[in-house]
């Protein structure tokens, strides 16, 4: 993977090498094998690459044979040899190996058209010379990102937002509603962001820009209307599209690793990979101190089951407050959970142990049902059936088993469930998450509330469901909303590729191809969540692949420590700074007097419960996120920390 | 109001709790009047860890032992509920609050 940056001008008044250079400067970390540069009157496209695929030959901006149409990408085609030799037999004649050159040559035969075609994770800008236009387009789910913003007719775009505040054109301002969608859904939901005038191209979507007007269309849509009957094959064509979907994403020419977290998906991606790699697979893992997150176990045993060289990242009891500043840095978003800073920590290890290229299991649990949360739905639905019943409520208490005891007693914890909302409500299965998030605006201040004025986050995800959206199953709805509020702008971003590019690391989601995607959510929901057994067909293939430890045993969510990581032990000297009264004043969205509540509460070990402990990092995370972009220019400091010319050294500019 | 024993009367239970949930749960939203018959937690004062917070404050507060079946919107669902509730255990033998050890059942 790479990261890439550019502006396009609505006038003809050129763009400047050293601006791209400031730009690029700002991701450097995307792609620290390589810099390239293209500049014209309009256009000025710079890539930072991580050499992955055609490591000599794949250099960019990639440009046609005759230069009209030109290409930087960030991602990976993975059917790019059927492509290519579909487009070969069509008369196009390729000067490299790499899967960029099939993007090149594909829009000049099929210009938008090209993008059903593609199976992978990309997002890429290409200069069509021919019609004066320039083209953004994003892979279905959003595994990698696009940011743009618009500024006096000229349009600034690249893979995160700090390269284009790097520009020094783009303003450095918080958006109300983007951090209010942080404070519901976990992350602002595109194109929204938490950035006034900076946008996100939405997954699924391309955009064309041409004379300083900017048109975007969606080129998918998924269809979770899920079908009566499981077909006979179900089993084998799930066997060939895993396999398949594996396979795929074990073409590179380096070696590709696995992240192992214990669980289903990712055990059966690492199984999967070691069956086709031609090296000696390398697995990572995060381990905890804390025995109630650890999976160490399960994590070793399906290690030595395939027989690989496994690597732990092990989370005691500073690492998280440690990097806790840089993880936001790389986010570019508050955050409600620490959960990305084990994988920010993995990720260096990975790179560290010379791995570039990991599969992630990721995805499974949104098309499989994984999640608690479906499972929630469900209960929730048939203890709302018979509402006077007292048995049903407590399959709340075997649902959140995992759960300490104390927090789960007496029928208080069960009306939390049964009381957020009726099942008419379009985001019923979202409900009880929604309300707990909410509880961070009881901390707002009161001039950043009435600056919100009427916005209603939900209201505008209601307006937002596609058209046929109450003819899905309630899981299917669930699912979609999963898919739309968190696995796209949160698991894939802030918790997935920003924290494998902070070093320089692709993570590769198999469970995300399409192809899979459209088979899983149109099996019955009782193929996935059979009873209160999750992810059921997915066992069943796996069952003689996996070790029965692993194919037997419930979901466990992934879990980091948060408050526990800032106030367990020596409190870290900015927790201090950025919490203090005056501090959250100055910021202004949060209410001291709060805040300063809230932190009594936690360093005198009161604050346990799932709000506070959301509401702290929160809170941490947006301080530490407003400082690090908004206190100071940004391009002042990309200008100070290596010196562009430094970084661009090797630069190649084209034309 | 019961004169004759030693426990706490019921108005003294309504406002030592209420002191403990404004200081405990409701510190971030300081105007907020909560009533004696408010809904604890159908308002969003307390959630479910809250409501074990509570319990260890009124077990420690007045001496008295209350088990997990207790733990009920009828009995805890408003500042009222509690200090009916906290009062009836405390009085139910006519010597003031139980001595059990503290446990939550």
């Amino acid at each position: 993977m790479c990261g890439l940056a550019g502006v396009a001008r609505a006038r003809p008044q050129g763009v400047s090498a050293e601006l791209l250079e400031r730009m690029a400067t700002a991701i450097r970390h995307r792609g620290p094998d390589g810099f390239g540069l293209h500049a014209d009157d309009r256009i000025g496209l710079a890539h930072v690459r991580l050499s992955v695929i055609d490591v000599a030959g794949g250099a960019q901006p990639m440009a046609n044979e005759d230069g009209d149409v030109r290409v930087i990408y960030n991602g990976e085609i993975y059917n790019y040899l059927e492509l290519r030799h579909e487009l070969q037999l069509r008369g196009h004649v390729f000067r490299t190996r790499s899967d960029t050159e099939v993007l090149v040559h594909g829009y000049e035969q099929w210009g938008e058209g090209l993008l059903e075609r593609l199976n992978g994770q990309f997002a890429f800008a290409l200069h069509d010379r021919r019609t004066a236009s320039l083209f953004l387009a994003r892979d279905r789910f959003g595994i990698l990102p696009l940011y743009y913003a618009e500024r006096g007719g000229d349009l600034y775009f690249a893979s995160e937002i700090k390269a284009l505040f790097a520009s020094g054109a783009v303003e450095q301002a918080l958006d109300p509603e983007g951090l209010d969608e942080v404070f519901t859904f976990w992350a602002a939901r595109p194109p929204r962001t938490p950035f006034r005038g900076i946008r996100a191209l939405e997954p699924g979507t391309w955009a064309r820009w041409r004379d300083g007007v900017l048109s975007i269309r969606r080129y998918y849509a998924l269809d979770l209307t899920a079908a009566a009957a499981e077909p006979a094959d179900a089993l084998e064509t799930l066997d060939e599209l895993l396999r398949s979907g594996v396979r795929l994403r074990m073409r590179s020419d380096v070696p590709v690793g696995g992240y192992l977290s214990g669980g289903l998906d990712s055990s059966i991606a690492c199984a999967l990979a070691a069956q086709v790699s031609p090296y000696d697979l390398r697995t990572f893992s995060v381990t905890f101190d804390d025995p109630q997150l650890d999976e160490s176990m399960f994590q070793q045993a399906v290690a030595s089951e395939l027989g690989s060289r496994h690597a732990v990242q092990r989370i005691g009891g500073g690492e998280i407050a440690r990097v806790f500043p840089d993880v936001v840095r790389h986010a570019e978003t508050p955050l409600l959970r620490t959960a990305p800073a084990p994988l920010y920590l993995l990720s260096r290890l990975t790179r560290e142990q010379g791995i570039k290229v990991v599969l992630s299991g990721e995805g499974s649990d949104e098309v499989f049902l994984g999640y608690d949360l479906f499972k929630e739905t469900l209960v929730r639905l048939f203890c709302l059936r018979q509402p006077d019943s007292r048995r049903r409520p407590r399959l709340f208490d075997r649902l959140y088993g995992y759960l300490p005891p104390q927090t789960r007693k007496g029928d208080f914890w069960r009306r939390f469930f049964l009381d957020a909302g009726s099942p008419d409500d379009p985001l019923f299965s979202h409900l009880p998450r929604f309300r707990l998030t909410t509880r961070i605006r009881d901390f707002y201040s009161d001039r950043f509330r009435a600056g919100l004025g009427a916005f209603d986050a939900l209201g505008e995800l209601r307006q937002s469901l596609p058209t046929g959206f109450m003819g899905w199953s309630p899981l299917g709805r669930a699912a979609y909303l999963e898919i739309v509020t968190l696995l796209s702008p949160y698991l894939l971003a802030a918790q997935g590729d920003r924290m494998a590019m902070a070093h320089g690391v692709e993570a590769r989601v198999p469970f995300l191809d399409h192809r899979l995607v459209e088979f899983a959510v149109g099996l019955p929901d009782r193929s996935r969540l059979c009873g209160l057994r999750e992810k059921a067909i997915l066992r069943r293939w796996a069952e003689g692949t996996l070790p029965r430890a692993i194919t037997g045993r419930p979901k466990q969510p992934y879990r980091a420590p948060d408050v526990p990581a800032f106030f367990g032990g020596p409190e870290p000297e900015y927790v201090g700074e950025l919490l203090d009264p005056a501090s959250v004043r100055r910021t202004g969205i949060f209410n001291p007097d709060a805040v300063a509540g809230l932190v009594r509460r936690c360093r005198a070990g009161l604050a346990t419960g799932v709000g506070e402990n959301q509401a702290l990092v929160a809170i941490l995370s947006t301080q530490l996120w407003h400082r690090e972009f908004l206190d100071a220019p940004a391009r002042a400091r990309a200008a100070a920390s290596s010196g562009t010319r430094q970084a661009a050294a090797g630069a190649s500019i084209a034309a | 109001m019961d004169q004759q024993t030693t426990g706490p009367a019921q108005s003294e239970i309504v406002d030592r709790t209420r002191a403990y949930v404004r200081e405990n749960f409701l510190y971030m939203r300081p105007d907020w009047k909560l009533g004696d018959e408010d809904p604890l937690l159908g308002s969003g004062v307390i959630d479910s860890i809250g409501v074990i917070e509570l319990v260890e404050f009124l077990q420690d507060a007045f001496q008295l032992a209350i088990a997990e079946e207790e733990i009920t919107e009828r009995n805890l669902g408003t500042l009222g509920a509690i200090g009916r509730f906290v009062y009836q255990k405390c009085h139910a033998n006519g010597s003031g609050g139980s001595l059990r050890p503290r446990q939550v059942a």
